[in-house]
């Protein structure tokens, strides 16, 4: 296992590095205009300046040597559009804590919700609280975020008596931001823990514990519950990393200071150093998440195995 | 500890100020982006520069009829042959930091080491070029390293409150220009200790203007403070400015209106209607911002995809009676309801130099004599004008072998729902009124980002509404747009192409606008040179100016009327001069100043 | 509380019980059968076919069958209200009287739905919209299906491929969506074939995954190990065993990915990258009326296309759920 850890890990790293000469290089096909707001006004002379400060006159090779020398120092470059003159390290931290304490508290408060609904529909199949359950994730499904979260800002802050801006020293405040993060995931995860678990409940092994006369509620929890867990562990880290990169309607509309939007916005603005900063953060997290899936997988499913066999071809 | 103890000082500050500020003297706004910079010797953004004109202030600035007043300088004098000027700047005006500590006074160096600052390429001002504009001596040489000692840039500090401009040629706008962020002071020491950093935060340079940037917090919020020592204390009536980031404010900015949490937002076209049902009282007209004007191209030079047979179209556009048929059916109040549902009229521009901008004696630009031939060939309500030119080009076009209906690419940015919107109604327009049989106009979406390099600039249209800021205050700006070697209309290719009318008509343009050009001693005659020049290139419908900037609706507690009003430069971004009410002013109030003002305007 | 336990079982095993008494006697049923050779050759053979029983299956769900209908109906009709009597074109803009654009016209006899702020019927444009959103939504699914099923299947079973299908997921799912969107809207023009490429490019990789993870799951069971063993060749192994037991659950995916794509036209009009106007869909309409949810007298412009994105994705879950239960073979029974 440890062998396979290490050589999952050095596998990342290779990842990481095409990761990011992607995007480098993709990045430095965009149109010069983009890199100056000005640029209707300026002289060629001008525009020349700016691309020998910014490097980009040099061939790419040599433009991606100097990117990873300066990463290898710990040096992601300055801001040069978003926050000019600001370190990319600087910006980044002071966004993160914010998204990941709201992502975190969305993703506990949607798994409390969602996967005792996901359980109990399951139960009840056919019931009451089945239909009730899915008529809760069909409207999730159907009216677009974009919709029902200005909706439950615009009518939840006159309800409650708050202001439209989150405020966080407000505790209140924290409620309609995460409750809006939070309806997407648990109509997820009810779902499709509904979905794995119905599947599961058909199987021989269940007829057969059955028979042995183990009581329905070892077989829900013990059995059931527990193997439909295991395709939904694998996407647990993902979907975690997800809510906390935050959301860019919500940020946006409730003017947090997280990730959310960032990364769409510094594209636009065509911010170079921002923009790999922050791929360079989503690729680690992301290729966690990916590692930590597969992790929980094995744990959950002993039967599932990623480490080659002997003998195998 | 020193840093610490000024920290807990400006919160002690912030904390006392706070019940002063509650008797109605914080203006809050929602603002939508963030600025990209406070360094405003670099940057060219008007956003970036809003923040610039409340803390810096300008040689001269503005009242609110557009008069040019005293600011920094007390008063100033130009040589004989209109090269040199000199400036007596006022004394005892100080730096402050953010904290509200004095710091230095502001001297003549000041100017001069803010204009170093922006002509070293180093620090890759988006500016620059305007500095050359001014024709400031040896500006563009200094900037491309022809000329190394700084001393030889017309720009000098002849003792601490005597500074001196020598022009490469008279400048007759000169003291317009010194409105604009490229004449601007910065306390010299801090730009030579900071560089590249200066401006990086709130911290990192020093207020002489009327307000102090006491918090800045990108992407959250930002408070502007007035500076109770600033020289001209008594003229700044709004104690601080809160704007406060939220990236949906258009959408979310008029509920926070009504509910009392800004004191200012804007009411989108698309939303007007609905205020207009249930709030006229709170809708308010803003005041057009002249400094921008927006005209229909023809591109001469087309370059988009063979299925829309830009050679046709070549042919097409060199025939005059066709570029006429269209402008004659150009209906451009019917397509400006998708920018001012209200009142579009009152955005109509039929000269593409924008009201108010120049004036000869008591005459303005744009309703000079010059312009009466060009304006008698618009859509008048009628077809008749447009069918027959349109009748004479099927005619001469036939012979010329083009084919019919002329596909015409009418681009647009796709992600601008105005404009977006207003294409549409074009297209409608114009083809009720020509007939599909005779044109078919395809609508051609651009992207978000890099428009302009992707569409105008790539010649991928074959009318399109462009604009044009100026770049100072003289008519001379608005030719730039058609001169040699244009990214607008591409019409100086044609010069020696087959089309013998189009060859004819543009060296007659060229060479009248050489000639106004030449003009430098009598202003009233070098304007009326650059109008007709002007009015040929409409008569021709080598163009068709469109519309002004727009004035925005607004729900709002300050005065729009009251503020500096200028055709150029950053004066108009200031909030001094202005009051703040207890209520929103209501429609009424707003009529009633505007008449006041317009009143006073013309008197 | 019999939970898990199969009514149709029971009733299988209690009628087989029956139909045994009834054909033999108790002498009969007790006594030693004896050994008939030809018998061995008869093997158990029954009508059985896999999609018949899906669809009899699905055809039970009268919810789902119900939907099914007016999703076909609403297909349908996109198409053929065009050639309705009394219909507007969804870009022909109406004047009113005064010559001007008949904007933000509430509903009435002429303009069913009302007007759009520029005069444009909204009845037209919200079945255009519909139209459109549908053939994106449809086109992003089939295309992420077709390549996802058939590379996640590769990257599950094929162990040498899973490195670089890894490396390939690792690489599409952490380039920024919005550096690809854009670089697409600069190479290629906006418009529905730019839009469906540019979410089907990255698109199908998640579909793909999912297949993996499913097959990762199922690739080591026992009955697939003893085919391997009777030397059952990879390709039939991954159409006959894996296959199957996946299309419930693949089903289920991609009756969500039509509305899924239908939502993210909607994010991506958002972040400013969408269709060109003139060509309505529901993300465009959606979009354009966001802004007038606070406007009482205008909020019918976001009202109505809203509700037929909500029938659409409302329909397609329920289908989906429907039919991924009806694809079950464990519950055919």
């Amino acid at each position: 296992m440890l062998k396979y850890l290490l050589k999952r890990f050095a596998r990342s790293l290779l990842t990481l590095f095409l990761i990011l000469t992607i995007v480098f290089i993709l990045v430095r096909q965009m149109p010069i205009e983009g890199y100056f707001p000005n640029f209707e006004k300026m002289t060629q002379e001008q525009i020349d300046n700016g691309l020998h400060q910014m490097g980009l006159d040099q061939p790419m090779i040599v433009q991606l040597g100097q990117f990873y020398w300066n990463l290898l120092h710990g040096d992601l470059g300055v801001s040069r559009v978003y926050n000019r003159g600001k370190p990319v390290w600087d910006i980044l931290k002071t966004k993160i804590p914010i998204s990941v304490q709201l992502g975190s508290l969305s993703i506990l408060f949607s798994m409390l919700v969602g996967l005792p609904m996901g359980v109990i529909m399951a139960k009840r199949k056919g019931k009451l609280a089945d239909h009730l359950g899915t008529g809760f994730i069909v409207l999730i499904q159907a009216v677009p975020a974009a919709v029902y979260y200005l909706f439950i800002q615009l009518y939840g802050t006159e309800l409650l008596g708050l202001k439209l801006r989150f405020e966080p020293e407000n505790w209140v405040s924290w409620l309609l931001p995460i409750l809006s993060l939070s309806l997407g995931n648990i109509a997820y995860y009810a779902m499709w823990l509904r979905r794995y678990m119905v599947d599961e409940s058909t199987k021989d092994y269940i007829m057969l514990a059955r028979i042995k006369g183990a009581s329905d509620g070892r077989i829900m929890y013990h059995h059931i519950f527990r193997n439909a867990f295991v395709p939904m562990a694998q996407y647990l880290p993902t979907s975690f990393l997800n809510t906390v990169v935050g959301s860019i309607y919500i940020e946006s509309l409730w003017s947090i200071k997280g990730m959310g939007g960032l990364l769409v916005d510094v594209v636009h603005k065509q911010d170079n150093n921002m923009i790999l900063g922050i791929v360079l953060l989503f690729a680690c997290v992301g290729i966690l998440g990916l590692m930590l899936g597969d992790l929980l997988m094995v744990l959950f499913d002993p039967r599932i195995s990623i480490v080659k066999k002997a003998g195998e071809d | 500890m020193k840093k610490l103890l000024a920290m807990l000082l400006c919160f002690a500050m912030v904390s006392a100020l706070v019940p002063a500020m509650a008797d109605g003297g914080t203006y809050t706004v929602f603002y939508g982006s963030e600025v990209s910079t406070l360094n405003y010797l670099v940057t060219s953004t008007t956003w970036d520069q809003s923040m610039a004109a409340n803390i810096v202030d300008c040689l001269v600035e503005y009242n609110n009829l557009g008069q040019i007043i005293p600011s920094l300088a007390e008063s100033w004098e130009v040589s004989e042959d209109g090269l040199v000027w000199t400036f007596h700047l006022r004394q005892g005006v100080k730096w402050y930091d953010c904290f509200g500590e004095e710091k230095a006074e502001v001297t003549a160096n000041d100017f001069v080491a803010a204009m170093k600052y922006i002509l070293t390429p180093e620090y890759e001002s988006a500016v620059a070029s305007q500095v050359y504009s001014a024709k400031i001596v040896n500006a563009e040489a200094y900037y491309n390293g022809e000329v190394t000692d700084f001393a030889e840039v017309g720009v000098k500090a002849v003792d601490d409150y005597t500074l001196v401009y020598t022009l490469s040629a008279p400048v007759p706008y000169f003291l317009s220009a010194t409105t604009y962020v490229t004449f601007l002071p910065a306390y010299g020491p801090l730009l030579e200790e900071l560089g590249a950093d200066f401006g990086l935060d709130n911290q990192s340079l020093y207020y002489c203007g009327a307000y102090i940037l006491e918090t800045f917090e990108p992407q959250s919020e930002h408070l502007l403070v007035k500076n109770q020592n600033y020289w001209d204390a008594e003229h700044v009536y709004i104690e601080a400015i809160h704007r406060l980031y939220n990236a949906e404010s258009a959408t979310l900015a008029p509920v926070a209106a009504l509910r009392g949490e800004v004191d200012s937002a804007d009411i989108d076209n698309d939303i007007l209607d609905d205020w207009l049902t249930n709030h006229p009282e709170l809708v308010t007209k803003g005041r057009a911002d002249l400094q921008y004007s927006y005209f229909y191209c023809f591109d001469f030079v087309p370059q988009y995809e063979e299925e829309y047979d830009p050679a046709n179209w070549v042919k097409a556009v060199n025939n005059k009676n066709f570029r006429l048929s269209i402008m004659a059916a150009f209906d451009r109040v019917y397509s400006l309801t998708a920018e001012d549902a209200e009142n579009p009229e009152s955005l109509l521009a039929n000269v593409i130099t924008p009201p108010a901008f120049a004036s000869v004696g008591d005459t303005d630009y744009v309703n000079l004599p010059a312009f009466d031939a060009a304006k008698a060939k618009y859509y008048s309500g009628d077809n008749t004008a447009a069918i027959a030119y349109k009748e004479a080009a099927i005619a001469e076009l036939t012979e010329a072998g083009a084919t019919f209906p002329v596909k015409v690419v009418l681009t647009y940015k796709s992600s601008d729902a105005n404009w977006a919107n207003q294409v549409q109604l074009v297209k409608s327009q114009l083809e009720g009124v020509l007939g599909t049989d005779y044109i078919d106009v395809v609508l051609y979406a651009g992207p978000s980002d890099n428009f302009l390099s992707s569409t105008r600039r790539a010649g991928k249209y074959s009318i399109m509404r462009c604009n044009w800021g100026a770049d100072y205050a003289d008519p001379e700006t608005w030719t730039d747009p058609f001169a040699a070697g244009n990214s607008y209309n591409f019409m100086d290719k044609m010069l020696d192409s087959e089309y013998a009318e189009t060859v004819a008509d543009l060296n007659t343009y060229y060479a009248m606008v050489e000639a106004a050009k030449a003009e430098v001693s009598d202003m009233d005659a070098r304007y009326q040179l650059f109008a007709k020049a002007e009015a040929f290139l409409i008569e021709n419908a080598f163009v068709i100016p469109y519309r002004t900037e727009t004035a925005d609706y607004m729900v709002t507690k300050i005065d729009a009327f009251e503020g500096e009003y200028a055709s150029f430069g950053v004066c108009n971004l200031k909030y001094k001069f202005q009051h703040l009410q207890d209520d929103f002013i209501t429609a009424e109030e707003n009529a009633a100043s505007f008449a006041a003002w317009q009143e006073a305007l013309n008197n | 509380m019999s939970l898990w336990k199969h009514a149709k079982l029971d009733k299988l095993e209690k009628d087989a019980g029956d139909a045994l008494r009834e054909a033999l006697s108790e002498e009969q049923l007790f006594s030693v059968a004896p050994f008939h050779e030809e018998d061995v050759e008869i093997t158990g053979s029954s009508d059985y076919s896999y999609w018949r029983s899906t669809l009899r299956a699905f055809r039970h769900n009268r919810v789902a069958m119900a939907l099914l209908i007016l999703l076909a109906a609403i297909l349908l009709f996109t198409f053929i209200q065009p050639l309705l009597p009394g219909q507007f074109d969804p870009t022909a803009i109406a004047n009113g009287p005064n010559g001007l654009p008949l904007k933000n016209q509430p509903a009435d006899g002429v303009h069913w739905l009302g007007t759009n702020a520029i005069g444009q019927d909204l009845w037209a444009r919200v079945w255009a919209g519909t139209r459109n959103s549908l053939i994106i939504g449809i086109s992003v699914a089939l295309l992420e299906a077709f390549v996802g099923i058939l590379m996640g299947v590769l990257w599950g079973y094929v162990r040498q491929l899973d490195f670089l299908f890894t490396e390939l997921y690792n690489i599409i799912d952490n380039v920024p969506t919005t550096i690809v969107l854009i670089l697409v809207s600069f190479l290629m023009r906006p418009g529905m074939g730019t839009i469906i490429f540019a979410m089907s490019i990255t698109g199908w990789i998640g579909m793909a995954r999912f297949v993996r993870n499913q097959v990762l799951i199922i690739r080591d069971r026992d009955y697939n190990i003893a085919s391997r063993t009777l030397g059952t060749s990879t390709w039939r192994i991954i159409l006959r065993n894996l296959l199957p037991y996946l299309v419930s659950v693949i089903m289920l995916r991609m009756a969500l990915s039509i509305p899924g794509a239908i939502g993210s036209e909607v994010f991506i009009t958002y972040i400013g990258l969408g269709l060109p106007i003139e060509i309505c869909s529901l993300g465009n309409l959606i979009n354009e009326g966001r802004k007038l949810m606070m406007s009482p007298s205008l909020r019918y412009q976001l009202i109505y296309p809203t509700i037929i994105l909500s029938i659409v994705t409302v329909s397609f879950y329920i289908i989906g759920n429907a039919f991924s239960d009806a694809a079950d073979p464990r519950n055919h029974v």
